[in-house]
């Protein structure tokens, strides 16, 4: 591992608040720590070199989905990339495209994923809405709940977004995690909406039908979600309530 | 000035806060969330190993109740809990497990038959009953008698956060995001709402609300490495400190978690060893059965980060660039465990050591994890010095957790707590009316307003980011997990000096919108004084209680201090808090102080304890014959908790002693 | 309602007849080239396929019925030109989504992205150069043989149609095929993703070589 080097960081700057501003790349450059990551990195250039500098990060650890940005070209979470990953040194930070910019590396993801969530009614729709929490619960097959919770790992992050061509070019497309999200309450069997009132949700262009499978969410989720065969089951569940 | 009014407001977004918004909610309030991040983003999503609720379905959890729980968690708290509180949290937290499933949490189940699970190092094969499967499931954790932790896989507050909020958006509750409360309105009797800024455009609002609920989660973030997410920064407790008239309780409790990874202090679950995960030393050595011989990795977690502590101060530890540590060794839990239920570490260890802990060991050592501490609250979760002040989950001192947490009882307490307090503050909200004193209100913008007229427009020098990593710097050095009077009388008078220079901070940037240095600055001045309360507790605690060690102390006191700090800011020139203590009392305790069962039992006993036990003895024999478990623990400890939350919770043990009555009636 | 549902089903049917069209079109692409290449093994097996085509067998004199060809040629119009309208609709067609595309292109670095693009542009190459194709089969069924082929190809021009309408569609099919696969996901499918990826390329190639040669074995039949 390479001790000492200094490290180059080409960083898309812009505060659309500022009148004005103007987007640009500015370049900065530091000495590489052992261990460190971007997060680390981002950190220390904002304390030592330019305190207006916005990024986003809450729980460093790969968790929360805060901290997505487009790093050399490719959409992931800053908090747990090394920079030792690139040889050359050289590190191109681009906030996340398709998303509200608030300022500089940070992006307004969690506006668009509670407007989505509201959107696709993206909660359990229980078949009581009461239960007696008194009492011992529903037992439910350990298979479905493992299976549910593999697609639960989701963190919205926004990667599937801002790596999806479809998405970019149309607006109102839902996406990935939309319809990972979709996907996994159509499994889950406590759930009591019908096959036709998913239909209804994502049944058509701006949903399965709109999505032209080039898989820049199944090859860039930080989370390795099985994006293309949930949403190819998605595709044949719903092509299936066609006929 | 933008005034918004609302019923029920809530600061903080995570598990505890969205509960009480849809508890209010579901009463039909205006309720409105404020949050620095979305809900989802919430520290609470970094809770892997699980919630303790005693479903009792697992084997390995037959027998267990509300009253094992309780115990152990008094245990845990080394007795500095509010006992009522904990038996309301045992009573309640089954329910709240069994309310989430129908939120849609997919918790692991239980499955029919055998199943191999690994116990002290050894593979142990265990027999789950045919009537468990598909019910939920419990793993171990340190500090509890039974298998209790329910979980889903190794992601519980996750999958928890996420059904949550799911619920609260299914909902309608507004969360205004990215905004932060700097300051509380009050009168000094009563508080009215919050002054908030917006952290995109600076604007500062009014929130004036009927009840205000801190949910803003712990203070991690005064010590330089902390297991917690950077924005557990203290502010909720700051600003209940900062009204001059709410009070914090217990500050010095401090946690720290045995296994967080060098260097960068991520956590590993407890999981990993509730699972079966050994800690060894430098020379490979198995070290915890010679301190605990019969916990051993599974003590609680202020012992096993004290002995951790003591074996690397023998030298025994692992050395690096960082300092030294220990190994964690899960490799005996087999790839196929470690890829599905502690997938979370694995994917930890491969992004930030570069390591595969199915087959290499994970650097450890202790690090802050858990603040016991917080805003001092009644039973019902309201400040006793602010009404309409209300704390919920981390930020509080509701007092279930004492000087020590039981692993799985911090995320059940923001689901628990927030289901029960979230019915006290909708009672509130409904008795009371909605006080409008724009003078006052107006009042307390201007304060906040002239705060950042000063930073952005003043002539300070002081830079907000090196004060900081001082003040992070003096909390790791002296107010860690052993303590001694002379260091910690040097943390007070530097963070004084600290908190002197916080008053000449300067900006180089000057925006009033999003501003990162502008935000560092209003927070630093604010953690300051949260982090001078830490360290004038534990200058005080002049004994070893839980997770508050004193080396020149060493034994706990119940003869003096079976109480609980309180420390409150008398003025806003002052550099220090004032303490006061609320005793514990003995004579009204169903569990009188005893023996934890860790090390040698050398505490000093509170005169009343043998009083207490004795009363306990006289008030059991009094009772039938026949009183069951719950008429024996009305009698000795009554506790309330809302009405619709009051039923007995039942179980698999239940049903099965039920239906065998009814056979037993046929018969007849 | 009734509308909105209405036009949700009309985009599940529209999704899945540009998958179909394309799958139909696909095979029949590979068949065709496959009998046009019969050339490589001389004129006389390729008089025989293209008589086969025109149902010589069934005829009396032998002769067959060249409009077969062209029936077939207005079929694989039609399902051309459902699959180019299905497929436009996905299509950046606006300035914004154009500029957009680039934008997310330029920032994010992305293999199947660029594999669509490639699909986008032997799309509009296909659309282009397909009806010439077409046209000239449809209207002279009969010169489907050697020395007409060979003639057209080689003396009149063609080749330079046939040659990037080769490579366009060669690409395209497989590109397609691939997609398809993935899309519908057959459990397998999903499961050896980078194999059928491989497999895609290798029949772009394979395919390539095979309509190249072809077009050069005619070159001794056009100076007949």
């Amino acid at each position: 591992m390479s001790q000492g080097r200094t490290l180059t960081f080409n960083i898309f700057r812009y505060d659309p608040q500022e009148p004005g501003d103007k987007p640009k790349m500015v370049k900065y450059q530091l000495e590489e720590a052992p261990g460190m990551t971007v997060f680390i990195a981002l950190n220390m250039l904002r304390e030592k070199q330019d305190p207006s500098l916005q990024f986003d990060f809450v729980c460093r650890a790969g968790i929360c989905g805060s901290c997505a940005m487009v790093i050399n070209g490719y959409p992931t979470l800053a908090c747990r990339t090394l920079t030792s990953k690139y040889p050359k040194g050289e590190i191109t930070l681009m906030p996340l495209p398709g998303f509200e910019l608030i300022g500089d590396l940070s992006v307004n993801t969690g506006k668009f994923m509670r407007e989505l969530a509201e959107r696709l009614k993206l909660w359990l729709h229980p078949r009581q809405d009461e239960i007696d929490i008194h009492r011992i619960e529903a037992p439910m097959a350990p298979e479905e709940a493992a299976k549910l919770y593999e697609l639960d790992r989701c963190v919205e992050c926004g990667v599937c977004v801002s790596a999806c061509a479809t998405k970019q070019m149309r607006d109102t497309f839902v996406g990935a995690v939309g319809m990972m999200k979709i996907a996994r309450f159509e499994l889950d069997s406590r759930d009591a909406r019908s096959v036709e009132d998913f239909y209804h949700v994502i049944g058509n262009q701006d949903g399965v039908f709109g999505c032209m499978t080039l898989l820049g969410c199944q090859d860039n989720c930080p989370k390795d979600l099985p994006h293309m065969q949930q949403i190819a089951y998605l595709r044949r569940k719903m092509a299936g309530a066609l006929v | 000035m933008k005034l918004i009014y609302t019923d029920s407001l809530v600061v903080g977004a995570g598990l505890a806060g969205l509960r009480v918004a849809i508890a209010s909610k579901e009463r039909g309030l205006d309720t409105v969330v404020l949050s620095l991040i979305p809900a989802k983003r919430s520290h609470s999503a970094a809770a892997q190993g699980g919630m303790q609720a005693s479903l009792g379905n697992t084997v390995k959890g037959m027998g267990d109740d509300e009253d094992v729980h309780f115990q152990d968690t008094v245990k845990g708290s080394d007795w500095g809990c509010d006992q009522e509180v904990a038996r309301m949290f045992a009573h309640c937290a089954p329910k709240a497990v069994r309310e989430l499933a129908n939120w849609g949490v997919p918790w692991t189940r239980v499955t029919k038959g055998p199943r191999e699970v690994v116990v002290n190092a050894q593979k142990v094969t265990i027999e789950e009953a045919e009537a468990a499967h598909g019910l939920i499931n419990a793993r171990d954790f340190g500090g509890t008698k039974k298998w209790r932790t329910c979980y889903t896989a190794d992601g519980t507050g996750h999958s928890l956060l996420y059904a949550v909020d799911n619920k609260a958006i299914s909902l309608d509750i507004p969360v205004h995001e990215r905004i932060e409360a700097l300051a509380l309105i009050h009168d000094g009797t009563r508080c009215h709402g919050v002054v908030a800024r917006c952290l995109i455009t600076g604007e500062l609002r009014a929130y004036i609300a009927k009840s205000t609920t801190i949910a803003t989660g712990g203070y991690g973030r005064i010590y330089e490495v902390s297991t917690n997410a950077i924005i557990c920064e203290g502010i909720g407790q700051a600003l209940a400190l900062e009204t001059g008239v709410a009070k914090l309780g217990n500050m010095e409790a401090v946690q720290f978690h045995p296994t967080a990874i060098v260097p960068v202090g991520i956590l590993t679950t407890e999981g990993c060893r509730g699972d079966g995960g050994l800690l060894r030393d430098k020379d490979g050595h198995r070290f915890m059965p010679d301190y605990e011989p019969e916990k051993k990795e599974l003590a609680s977690r202020d012992v096993v980060s004290r002995r951790m502590t003591e074996h690397i101060r023998k030298g025994q530890g692992v050395d690096s660039p960082y300092g030294p540590h220990l190994w964690l060794d899960i490799t005996l839990l087999g790839r196929k465990h470690v890829e599905t239920n502690l997938r979370e570490v694995k994917e930890i260890c491969e992004n930030f050591l570069g390591i595969d802990p199915a087959k290499d060991w994970i650097p450890v050592r202790p690090t802050q994890h858990y603040s016991m501490g917080g805003i001092r609250t009644d039973a019902t979760g309201q400040s006793p010095q602010l009404k309409g002040l209300f704390s919920v989950g981390e930020a509080a001192c509701w007092d279930m957790h004492g000087f020590n947490r039981l692993g799985g009882n911090s995320l059940a307490e923001t689901v628990v707590g927030g289901m029960i307090i979230g019915k006290y503050v909708a009672d509130f909200c409904q008795q009371n009316t909605l006080e409008i004193n724009t003078a006052l209100v107006e009042k307390f913008v201007n304060q906040v307003r002239s705060e950042i007229d000063d930073l952005v427009e003043g002539q300070g020098s002081e830079s907000a980011f090196d004060i900081k990593l001082e003040m992070q710097r003096i909390m790791m050095d002296y107010v860690g997990i052993f303590r001694n009077g002379p260091e910690l009388q040097k943390a007070v008078d530097e963070l004084q000096a600290l908190l002197l220079r916080s008053r000449n901070i300067g900006l180089t940037c000057k925006k009033r919108h999003a501003n990162p240095e502008l935000v560092e600055a209003l927070r630093v001045k604010r953690m300051l004084k949260v982090a001078l309360t830490v360290a004038c507790g534990a200058e005080a605690r002049t004994e070893s209680r839980g997770a508050h060690a004193r080396e020149d102390f060493p034994q706990r006191n119940d003869k003096e201090w079976l109480n609980r700090t309180l420390s409150s800011w008398p003025s806003a020139d002052a550099t220090l808090p004032v303490l006061d203590y609320e005793q514990l009392d003995v004579m009204k305790m169903e569990l009188p102080p005893g023996y934890r069962g860790y090390g040698i039992n050398n505490a000093i006993a509170h005169p009343d304890t043998e009083k207490r036990e004795q009363q306990i003895s006289e008030i059991l024999s009094q009772l039938p014959d026949d009183a069951d478990r719950y008429a024996r623990q009305h009698a000795l400890m009554p506790f309330e908790v809302p009405p619709s939350l009051q039923e007995k919770n039942e179980r698999l043990h239940d049903k099965s002693l039920s239906n065998r009555a009814q056979l037993g009636d046929e018969a007849k | 309602m009734s509308l909105t549902r209405h036009n949700s089903k009309l985009s599940g049917w529209l999704d899945l007849s540009q998958s179909l069209t394309g799958v139909i079109l696909t095979l029949f692409l590979w068949t065709h080239l496959l009998l046009v290449s019969s050339i490589l093994l001389g004129g006389d097996a390729m008089t025989l396929v293209a008589k086969t085509m025109e149902l010589s067998f069934l005829s009396a004199d032998g002769h067959g019925y060249p409009w077969v060809v062209t029936i077939i040629a207005v079929v694989v119009a039609v399902l051309a030109l459902i699959h180019v309208l299905v497929a436009v609709h996905k299509m950046p067609l606006n300035l914004a989504q154009q500029r957009a595309l680039r934008k997310q292109m330029t920032v994010i670095s992305h293999g199947d992205t660029k594999l669509w693009v490639w699909q986008a542009i032997t799309g509009v190459g296909i659309f282009l150069l397909l009806p010439v194709h077409l046209w000239l089969i449809g209207s002279a069924p009969e010169t489907i043989g050697p020395i007409g082929s060979a003639d057209r190809i080689w003396n009149q021009g063609v080749w330079m149609v046939y040659l990037p309408l080769l490579l366009c569609v060669e690409l395209h099919a497989a590109i397609g095929l691939y997609r398809v696969a993935i899309k519908w996901g057959a459990e397998k499918a999903l499961n050896h993703r980078a194999r059928i990826k491989k497999i895609k390329t290798i029949v772009s190639v394979v395919f390539v070589v095979i309509g190249i040669a072809s077009l050069l074995a005619f070159l001794p039949y056009a100076s007949q």
